[in-house]
């Protein structure tokens, strides 16, 4: 079934990008023609197949200790700053994450 | 002397050790080229004559001190703008990035540092490596030096185009679908994808991450050779659990004969409607040419493999989608003003950060990534993943490498594809390379015969087979020039010898 004008709204509220209408419109083609490029993927038998997530097979997450700059990779804080729109002191300054309707989604 | 551009990687490095010239004079010459060709390619998005500057006055220094210079040593080198080095910015090539200064340093860059290297500057690329020919960066196109009306390829174009138009003879791309194979033929250089896991991406800015991998540029596949062993002579990257530990090993036995190893062909393939003709042509020099080195050509299958591309749609912007989450506007990235709420700043700053192609590509993935939507797309993708795997392990039971097309085409013209899916089906012959994981190497094999733009043949081989991959590469480069077909190491003709006198 084909996405509707209104799903992409949807999906755009979801991945937080502000689309405009006019967008909408271009994405809403974009996305089904996508889709329907996609559905080779449907059409397998794909019974007792394994996935493969990723090429190497037994990675495992890399765990540290629960101490300040335990691999030295740490930016100093300034550095970490120097990127940013708004900081205030040692922190990223950022808007209401209230707002004025009571809650952010 | 001669024109710096004359010069392999390789005879710049052993030039700066024997003294017949300096690293801070090579580096003038890539200066000079760069500010004498760039007007027209427009590879760079920022060069950094600083940095290079003190880098070849350290090599410098380092040779008057007696001390023993690296495999790279007054090498001028591109890198691609999703690297972070310091005193750059790394933009990616979108508004999102525009002044985002780098706050350390990719492993990738630091190990050609490492090794000598001289860094010149930041290459364009499609924003955030979303495209198949550089025209969706934000800044500016960059121009394919072999024709100027024509596109560098991409996503790594830019890299591609100043390896190509002679400003360095080296670069970094990173190839998630294609991203360096594909410029590389379209550009006339040779361009390599790693095997995932050879080497680190620390500090490159993430587009899949099951997907992508750093590889170098250069106009032979000796000096890419060369490339490699600075990339992996570090080791395994503990910054990158991905990162595999790969012996620095590709420059041994380069030369050596091919003799009574093995090639596959996928004669199906070839018959693929969107070949065309003068591609098909120079797949079959390319065959004649390792036949010519005693390679013994067999025929094998990749069933699984027209369906890589709808595996691939499916995996990469799910992963894409998941990565550029970051690009929140808070911590670092383009922050809309006046915003009241975190929420209205946060979707805002997406939206007029990003570009067309970037949004699609994580409208798609967060469709993809959907509740009710996983099960029915990225579940299957990831078992058609297992499938391609598998038939990969079954070709390269009977054979070294497997024989193929980098793209279906020689690069097009501006605005000539405009359709996106249009564009992801280029990517025809790379991207099951990436689902796999196995390594790929695009080799020039001449000019085409219709639009007289370079054509390369790709040759894939097992994972972490990447040194004998390289040998068979080797083998046919220097088959197609004894053939006369192409010549390794030459600039595109516009551009030979105009500025970088040494």
């Amino acid at each position: 079934m084909a996405l509707t004008r209104e799903d992409v709204r949807g999906i755009a509220d979801y991945a937080r990008i502000a689309l405009t209408e006019e967008e909408l419109d271009e994405m809403t083609t974009y996305m089904n023609e996508a889709v329907e490029m996609l559905q080779p993927i449907r059409e397998y038998d794909l019974e007792g197949v394994e996935p493969t997530f990723h090429p190497i097979g037994d990675l495992s997450n890399v765990m540290a200790g629960d101490t300040p700059n335990a691999h030295g990779r740490s930016l100093d804080i300034d550095v970490a700053l120097s990127n940013a729109g708004a900081s205030q002191g040692r922190t990223f300054r950022v808007p209401s994450i209230l707002g004025d309707e009571g809650g952010d989604r | 002397m001669a024109n710096f551009d004359t010069l392999s990687a390789a005879a710049i490095a052993a030039g700066v050790k024997a003294g017949d010239f300096s690293a801070t004079e090579v580096a003038r010459a890539a200066l000079d080229a760069i500010e004498a060709r760039d007007g027209e390619v427009q590879a760079f998005l920022q060069t950094s004559a600083e940095l290079a500057l003190e880098a070849a006055a350290a090599t410098d220094a380092a040779r008057a001190a007696g001390e023993e210079l690296g495999p790279l040593a007054g090498v001028p080198m591109a890198y691609k703008d999703n690297m972070h080095l310091v005193g750059t910015r790394t933009t990616c090539a979108s508004k999102m990035l525009y002044n985002y200064e780098s706050t350390f340093t990719a492993t990738c860059v630091q190990r050609t540092l490492d090794a000598g290297a001289t860094p010149v500057g930041k290459a364009n690329m499609d924003e955030f490596a979303f495209g198949s020919s550089t025209e969706s960066s934000a800044f500016h196109p960059t121009c394919n030096p072999w024709d100027t009306t024509r596109v560098p390829g991409g996503s790594s174009g830019g890299s591609a185009a100043a390896v190509a138009s002679g400003e360095v003879p080296l670069s970094l791309g990173s190839d998630t679908g294609g991203s360096i194979r594909q410029p590389a033929s379209f550009c006339g250089v040779v361009g390599m994808k790693p095997t995932y896991g050879a080497v680190s991406r620390y500090g490159v800015v993430a587009f899949g991450s099951s997907l992508d991998q750093v590889g170098p540029f250069g106009r032979s596949v000796t000096d890419v050779a060369l490339a490699m062993n600075a990339l992996v002579a570090g080791g395994r990257d503990h910054l990158d659990s991905t990162s595999q530990e790969v012996p620095a090993n590709f420059l041994d036995g380069l030369e050596d004969s091919v003799e009574g190893m093995r090639v596959g062909i996928i004669s199906a393939l070839m018959e693929h409607e969107a070949v065309t003709d003068e591609v098909r042509k120079g797949l079959e020099a390319a065959r004649a040419a390792l036949e010519a080195q005693g390679v013994e050509v067999v025929e094998v299958e990749l069933p699984n493999m027209t369906s890589a591309i709808a595996a691939y749609y499916v995996i990469g912007p799910s992963e894409a989608f998941s990565n550029l989450a970051r690009f929140d506007g808070v911590r670092f990235g383009y922050q809309e003003p006046n915003c009241t709420t975190l929420a209205e700043q946060t979707a805002l700053s997406r939206a007029h950060g990003f570009g067309a192609e970037a949004k699609r590509r994580q409208m798609l993935g967060a469709y993809l990534l959907a509740a009710g939507v996983y099960d029915k797309y990225y579940y299957p993708a990831q078992q058609v993943r297992t499938l391609i795997t598998d038939d990969y392990r079954r070709a390269f039971e009977c054979c070294d490498a497997i024989l193929l097309p980098t793209s279906p085409t020689s690069a097009f013209h501006f605005g000539e594809i405009s359709d996106p899916t249009q564009m992801y089906a280029s990517d025809l012959f790379t991207i099951s390379n990436n689902i796999a994981g196995n390594g790929g190497v695009s080799v020039p094999v001449g000019l085409g015969s219709t639009s007289g733009m370079p054509i390369a043949a790709q040759l894939q081989g097992p994972a972490f087979k990447d040194h004998t991959l390289l040998r068979m590469a080797r083998a046919l480069e220097r088959s197609i020039e004894e053939a006369g077909l192409a010549k390794p190491g030459t600039v595109a003709p516009a551009f030979a010898g105009k500025g970088g006198e040494l």
